[in-house]
């Protein structure tokens, strides 16, 4: 008898030790699969976030980068977001100069790993995987007055961020009001921001992190993404532009009455969606002519696709910036899904 | 077009009537001062402002001279925060600080200096960051609408800023110097003379320069993670005042305060430097006989912006010329009762040149008529206002208010008042909601607030050594017409809120004398409650019944100090809930608890009098954050000196 009761107080005291290894097991990973919303804040409030919402639910986390850290904050406006090698990148464009930063998370918990700061980072504006461990990062730099012309300097830079190191490793001079990056093979494509006049489409070797050419376009070059068939399309004023990456040559050029807006391209790459004049249309890569078929009759002020879903999310519009906006879910065929609380002002969506 | 000329005819009628009833009105004072003493002292009161005598049944709260002395080198921010329960929506140091009064917005509070609002009229309010403490002698603070009585802002309440004559004869020196945290100081050089000009008039003057160098060298970058702005504010000021008066008691008084702040955030970065200066010039001459008082005023106002090229800034310049004239009529005040009554006219002329309307010269005329009824017996103090303003190419409403107070128990040594006011209130849009270029609106409707209060005041002596005041006041203050602009159409300004702020606040005071030693504690309380209660589109839904935002729901002050001959230990205390920062409250900045300490001790050495203060500031270390979400300054010091001379002063 008492031989059983010291049995069962050991299976007991193992039961308990095996409960105990379980509970510290490995972090929850709440974040693993799901969209991630980007809200931009209100200009100069500094109050950006990131939220995040599970496919299934109609609720969004919200500030879930304060929610893993609650000592730290983003204090800065939410300006971009990708992964490279299970690692997050969140952009945070403060209004004040030398107040930017970027934030390396884990991308599972995200849990901050390391803070990059001013100098290395000012004024970022979109963070590309640029190899197994590398992030590209443009930056615009300390930005003046507009009205004087002295808002985007010139040029801007691409900061190289080495995920090992969590460091920026070199700074890439480019082009004046750099921003968006599209790689193609070995290659980078770089453009700026409209209102910058830039009119160099700049192309970055890689391997060697050097600019390999500087093409003159005519008009701004904002790349977009590479289609179907491997070629690079961009936005250049009121017209989306298929480029031959290899040749560097023009192809395709549809012109818009007025420049389509939030233009993102279909999970499968044959189409992109855009919006124009309070609508929101669907073209395929292989137009002829500028004319797009509506998905859906009203506007948005960031669209993105779910390359899981192929669902469409579209943001507000206008946004309200002082209360939170919504994300508004449709299927792709255009029909609506339903309309998401997320935080102040989403501009961006980072779908896994 | 005709009822405009309607509306001139309308104010030349009644300036003439003010005028023409001059003669019989001064007789008439003449004869009753002759009769009594009692007439000639109301006939000094007179020179008080309207506000502070018109408005029976409302909160009016006097800072006392030692609470100014210890602010002597901080900005109208810091006095008011600490001494009252009004809410400020802070940038960061020296930087804009504007300010929400019984949950009103920043430009529903009027700010008056000798009795002229100053609101800085292209922004419709006053950047408390520019306002020094030094620049004026007396601080008051109306509580409520009293638009009846101040005109337009007054929706919230009204800060009344005063300059007080000396009559003690002689010159008297001051030196201020402050050395602060972060290389931060501050300057202050004036003169203060009194002397007889001949055998019927004498002259009072004041003449007061200061600078201050605020280059806020913080020995940190971040606090807990929130950055610090790097910025610089330099301030300079000038005040004159002179002040003549007659042995029969007519009095003129010249006013000037030149005001020039300079605020440069990001100085380190050619770039992106941004700077902002702000510049007023405010002239006033007023003169006082009998029972009449003419006011003309001429205030300009400068606001520069420029970003990283500091030559080339975007300018905004407004002048205002003010007349006024108030004339006021004892219907009778040799009975058991008292009845005033104070009826005046003002006219004032606005030019504003301003980069954003365009950069042409745009101007606007604006008028008030106005009486004041004040009707005073042992226990009874009513009173009944009634204005009406007029504003090119603008409609303000009729605004009239009645108040009463009753004292529930008069004893030689403890005295029960209630309080109750009812006031209308009306604010005339800012020269941005009506001029700026595409995005203002010349058809605005004027902002329509309707205020009711109650109030309980007393005051008593506890016993020979211990005195206590107390006072209560629940409001509810609803504001129609509030303007918003509306990000739906592309930030146009529009009527569309209404908001109705309801709240209670208790203050409390018990002061304690015994010999050599005093001690005094001072105790507010506030709950503010104030919300946007109109759906004027969809998304609006998520904003109805939210709380104002940086509008605390509980704020407190504490004040206490131990006082033995000349040395003074302080401690004054600010607490607050958190403060929305949307307006759905969906994000909020943390409530906070603020804490000073002062040392003071004044010395007599040769014939000096010196006054030497210690301050710590923020002694806990709380983290407050700016708008901007930057951290504001941890713990930090400052030693004043003050010094009088000749010492016999003072």
């Amino acid at each position: 008898m008492k031989k059983q009761w010291i049995k069962s107080i050991v299976v007991g005291l193992v039961a308990l030790s095996v409960w105990n290894c379980k509970t510290s097991d490995p972090e929850p990973t709440p974040y693993e699969s799901g969209v991630f919303i980007l809200n931009a804040g209100n200009f100069s409030s500094n109050n950006g976030t990131v939220s995040f919402l599970s496919r299934a639910s109609q609720t969004v986390a919200t500030n879930i980068f304060q929610t893993a850290n609650p000592s730290l904050v983003l204090s800065g406006g939410v300006q971009g977001y990708t992964e490279v090698n299970g690692k997050g990148l969140i952009l945070v464009d403060n209004n004040t100069a030398g107040q930017d930063k970027v934030e390396i998370v884990d991308y599972a918990t995200f849990k901050s790993l390391a803070t990059l700061k001013s100098p290395d980072i000012e004024n970022p504006r979109q963070v590309i995987q640029a190899g197994p461990n590398k992030a590209y990062i443009s930056c615009w730099d300390v930005s003046g007055d507009f009205s004087a012309g002295t808002f985007y300097k010139d040029p801007g830079y691409i900061a190289v961020v080495d995920l090992n190191t969590r460091t920026v490793t070199k700074k890439i001079a480019a082009v004046k009001g750099v921003e968006n990056m599209v790689v193609v093979g070995t290659e980078v494509f770089v453009g700026s921001n409209a209102y910058s006049g830039n009119k160099t489409l700049m192309v970055i070797d890689l391997n060697t992190d050097s600019v390999k050419e500087r093409i003159d376009f005519g008009s701004t070059p904002e790349p977009i993404a590479v289609d179907a068939n491997n070629k690079l399309w961009l936005r250049a004023g009121s017209a989306l532009v298929r480029v031959n990456p290899a040749t560097r040559l023009t192809e395709q050029r549809l012109t818009f009455s007025e420049t389509p807006g939030s233009v993102v391209i279909s999970t499968d790459k044959q189409a992109f969606y855009y919006t124009l004049g309070g609508k929101t249309y669907q073209i395929s890569i292989n137009a002829t002519n500028a004319t797009g078929t509506v998905v859906i009759s009203r506007s948005f002020s960031t669209l993105g696709v779910d390359p899981q879903t192929k669902r469409i999310y579209g943001t507000q519009n206008p946004l309200l910036y002082t209360q939170a906006g919504y994300v508004i879910r449709y299927e792709s065929s255009g029909a609506l899904v339903d309309s998401i609380k997320a935080e102040i002002a989403p501009s961006g969506f980072y779908f896994r | 077009m005709k009822t405009q000329s309607l509306r001139w005819w309308v104010l030349g009628w009644f300036v003439g009537f003010i005028a023409g009833q001059q003669a019989t009105a001064q007789s008439d004072s003449a004869t009753t001062s002759r009769l009594s003493n009692a007439v000639s002292l109301s006939a000094v009161t007179v020179r008080a402002i309207a506000p502070e005598r018109f408005l029976a049944g409302q909160k009016i709260q006097r800072i006392d001279s030692t609470t100014l002395l210890q602010f002597r080198f901080a900005s109208i921010t810091d006095a008011l925060a600490f001494n009252t329960p009004l809410a400020f929506k802070n940038y960061g140091p020296g930087q804009l600080a504007t300010v929400s009064f019984r949950g009103t917005s920043a430009s529903h509070t009027a700010v008056l200096w000798n009795g002229i609002n100053i609101n800085q009229p292209n922004l419709g309010l006053t950047d408390f960051s520019t306002i020094p403490v030094a620049g004026f002698d007396r601080l008051a603070v109306q509580y409520g609408s009293s638009s009846s009585a101040v005109g337009s802002d007054a929706v919230g309440g009204s800060i009344l800023l005063g300059s007080t004559p000396s009559w003690q004869p002689g010159i008297r020196l001051m030196v201020g110097q402050q050395i602060a945290s972060f290389r931060n100081n501050q300057t202050h050089l004036g003169a203060q003379y009194a002397l007889p000009l001949g055998a019927s008039w004498k002259l009072s003057g004041k003449s007061l320069i200061y600078r201050s160098q605020l280059n806020n060298e913080y020995p940190y970058t971040e606090r807990q993670h929130y950055f610090l702005e790097p910025s610089t504010t330099s301030q300079r000021g000038l005040i004159q005042d002179l002040t003549f008066l007659h042995k029969s008691g007519r009095q003129l008084s010249i006013n000037a305060w030149l005001t020039d702040n300079d605020l440069i955030q990001s100085p380190q970065d050619t770039l992106a430097r941004e700077r902002t200066r702000t510049q007023s010039a405010r002239l006033l001459a007023t003169y006082e006989a009998n029972r009449m008082t003419i006011r003309v005023g001429w205030i300009r106002d400068i606001l520069d912006y420029a970003k990283g090229n500091l030559n080339n800034p975007s300018h905004t310049q407004t002048n205002r010329f003010i007349t006024r004239i108030e004339r006021e009529f004892a219907l009778a005040s040799n009975r058991p009762y008292q009845l005033t009554l104070r009826t005046g006219a003002e006219w004032s002329h606005y030019g504003t040149r301003t980069d954003g309307y365009g950069g042409q010269l745009i101007e606007e005329d604006r008028a008030d008529l106005y009486a004041l009824l004040r009707f005073q017996t042992t226990r009874w103090l009513l009173s009944a206002n009634v204005r009406q303003a007029f504003v090119t190419r603008f409609n303000p409403p009729l605004t009239p208010s009645v108040g009463a107070e009753y004292r529930l128990v008069q004893q030689k040594r403890f005295t029960l008042t209630a309080k109750g006011a009812v006031s209308r209130s009306y604010r005339v849009p800012t020269l941005n909601e009506r001029y700026w270029a595409d995005l203002g609106n010349p058809n605005l409707l004027p902002e329509n607030g309707f205020n009711l209060e109650t109030g309980l005041a007393t005051a008593g002596a506890l016993s020979d050594h211990l005195n206590l005041t107390a006072e209560l006041s629940a409001y509810r203050n609803r504001v129609d017409n509030w303007t918003y602009w509306n990000p739906t159409t592309n930030y146009h300004v529009e009527n569309l809120q209404l908001v109705v702020a309801r709240g209670l606040e208790l203050t409390t005071g018990l002061i304690y004398t015994q010999a050599d030693w005093k001690a005094g504690i001072r105790l507010g309380y506030a709950f503010t409650r104030s919300s946007q209660e109109r759906a004027y589109d969809a998304y609006s839904q998520d904003v109805i019944g939210k709380q104002l935002v940086y509008v605390p729901l509980h704020s407190g002050t504490l004040n206490t100090y131990l006082q033995q001959g000349r040395s003074r230990i302080s401690l004054q205390m600010q607490a607050n809930s958190r403060r929305y920062t949307t307006f759905d409250n969906s994000q909020f900045f943390k409530g906070s608890v603020l804490a000073n300490v002062v040392l003071e001790h004044s010395v007599n050495w040769r014939f000096m009098l010196v006054r030497i203060q210690g301050q710590v500031n923020n002694v806990f270390d709380t983290l407050v954050l700016g708008v901007k979400r930057n951290a504001m300054p941890g713990r930090n010091w400052a030693i004043n000196l003050i010094i009088n001379f000749p010492s016999n002063t003072q």
